[in-house]
């Protein structure tokens, strides 16, 4: 019989809320708002108060998937990699670099949006840059 | 502390309850945690935040043949009440250990009896029961005071913490997520019948422990609005939540229909 | 004085199946006019009314709703009016506080033989909602 919880930092928007993780035997089972921070003073938005929903959701993909004859399949990060590359390379000699664009998130780290926009400005050439907070 | 810590250790080395559901300090920060070793309990601490410790004790669920021990103040005593009178938890399987919150806890949470009827550790004091909102509104006339709600009630994002924090909301499926009543993907969620509902719930439970205020991010005055129900079931039916009485609450069984609204309702 | 006459208020009367709808009808079969605000809404029981439906009828811009059943003791399922009498006696103090005139909300025992209480009530009821007015639940901006 396990009981703790952990004090951590929501992932979902730029507030950066701090949370407690309820963790039973071992399991992620819930999420409470701290009291210690000054950020969130013990509240949350919706999105805080389920973020541990996402983190044992059964919907949370485990391989990369491609599409093929309309269904998806398992595959490795290999081949997915390289159908990214082949298709926005081709996409870009065909269509030029500003008919690619990416959306980009705020679950994602600030380090990993910096090098999603380089990704996009350096290698595509494109300023095509947005984010899911603008939606 | 020393008393609280030596009293969980002794109840852990004897085996009297296989752990203990208390406060653990970390990085400066007290957050729940349960204690199954003695060792662990060099970390216990009471702390100054409060959680609902008696909501969390629902874990006992999973562990129905355990004894648990678990740090009780005031309000949580008061929940537990409650949460035994709704077959939710079995009183012989829980040793509550009493702890009187601090002066400044207690005038920060305005809390009538923050201490529980059994502590080990702290002090009983005495705050005056503060009504001055309350009558403020009653004072208002009705369109004003309906502005009023109106304008509270019109700050919710739907966020459920009040519902969630509550230590005595334990239905698994709530009436707040109910799609024919309150429709989903409305912010603010139906004005004001989202808040209505929940207070029609919180009548014969609310124990007015005001995690519910303390949780809202855009400061409603829930506490306010759950008193005002409080008052309402105490005059209608004396009965008042959280009294460890071996009484049922009005609205959990149909009666003996010795209530009588006049009628005609004047 | 003329915006009062012509509000038609909308009235939802919920009516237990066996007591209060059997009066309802009696009223029909014994010709009697009552107010055309009344919509009635047959439950098996005044004790299936659940507040939320109250609540509910309000958000959805009834102007007043009136709660009918078996007199105390004659309930068919036996005891079902005993908590009806409970929960719309919280409810109106609770509409009180939050600004809803009480008055909008009426609760009734009305027997299968009582089609004439039933009319009466009806016609009652209209008048004191004509009274009160519009409910402002129906002007809120956010619900738009």
């Amino acid at each position: 019989m396990n009981y703790t919880t952990i004090p951590t930092t929501c992932a979902y928007c730029g507030c950066g809320c701090e949370i407690l993780f309820e963790v039973l035997d071992g399991e992620l089972v819930g999420t409470i708002p701290s009291k210690a921070n000054p950020i969130n003073h013990g509240s949350l938005c919706i999105k805080g108060w389920t973020a541990h929903e996402f983190v044992v959701s059964e919907k949370r993909l485990k391989s990369p998937l491609i599409r093929k004859n309309g269904e998806f399949k398992e595959a490795t990060w290999d081949e997915a990699l390289n159908l990214v590359s082949s298709t926005l390379k081709e996409i870009k000699e065909t269509s030029g670099p500003d008919s690619l664009a990416c959306l980009s998130s705020a679950k994602c780290t600030n380090e990993e949006n910096y090098l999603m926009q380089k990704v996009m400005r350096a290698v595509v050439g494109t300023n095509n840059v947005d984010h899911c907070a603008r939606l | 502390m020393e008393a609280l810590k030596n009293e969980v250790e002794t109840l852990l080395r004897e085996g009297t309850i296989s752990a203990f559901l208390g406060m653990k300090l970390i990085k400066g920060q007290s957050i729940p945690f349960l204690f199954t070793h003695p060792d662990d309990l060099e970390q216990l601490t009471i702390g100054e935040a409060r959680y609902p410790l008696a909501k969390i004790i629902l874990i006992a669920h999973k562990y129905p043949d355990h004894h648990l021990g678990i740090m009780v103040r005031g309000c949580d005593e008061k929940a537990l009440i409650e949460l035994y009178r709704n077959k939710q938890l079995d009183r012989c399987k829980l040793v509550p250990m009493g702890v009187a919150c601090s002066g400044e806890l207690a005038e920060k949470c305005n809390c009538s009896k923050p201490y529980p009827s059994q502590f080990i550790v702290g002090e009983a004091r005495e705050i005056s029961f503060d009504r001055a909102i309350l009558e403020k509104i009653e004072s208002l006339p009705l369109d004003e005071r309906f502005g009023y709600w109106i304008n509270q009630l019109g700050k919710c994002i739907k966020c459920y913490g009040c519902r969630n924090i509550c230590p005595v909301c334990f239905c698994e499926v709530c009436t707040l997520e109910d799609a024919p009543l309150i429709p989903l993907g409305k912010i603010p969620p139906e004005v004001p019948a989202f808040h209505l509902s929940r207070a029609f719930h919180m009548a014969g439970r609310c124990i007015d422990c005001g995690l519910c205020e303390e949780g809202c991010p855009v400061d409603i005055p829930l506490r306010t609005l759950y008193r005002k129900v409080r008052e309402i079931v105490q005059e209608l039916f004396d009965y008042l939540p959280g009294e460890d009485k071996e009484v049922v609450a009005p609205l959990q069984i149909l009666g003996d229909g010795s209530f009588e609204i006049t009628e005609g309702n004047p | 004085m003329l915006e009062e006459s012509s509000f038609e208020p909308k009235i939802i009367a919920f009516c237990c199946n066996w007591c209060s709808y059997a009066g309802a009808d009696l009223a029909g079969g014994m010709r009697l006019k009552y107010s055309s605000t009344i919509r009635p809404i047959r439950v098996m029981c005044s004790g299936r009314i659940s507040p939320h439906f109250i609540i509910k009828a309000f958000q959805e811009g009834a102007d007043g709703v009136l709660v009918t059943g078996c007199h105390i003791g004659d309930c068919h399922y036996m005891k079902g009016n005993y908590i009806t009498a409970k929960r719309v006696a919280i409810l109106r103090e609770l509409f009180n506080f939050i600004g809803i005139s009480p008055e909008r909300l009426r609760l009734e025992w009305v027997a299968a033989s009582e089609g004439d209480k039933f009319a009466r009530v009806a016609d009652e009821f209209t008048e004191k909602i004509k009274t009160l007015g519009p409910s402002s639940i129906k002007n809120i901006s956010f619900n738009k």
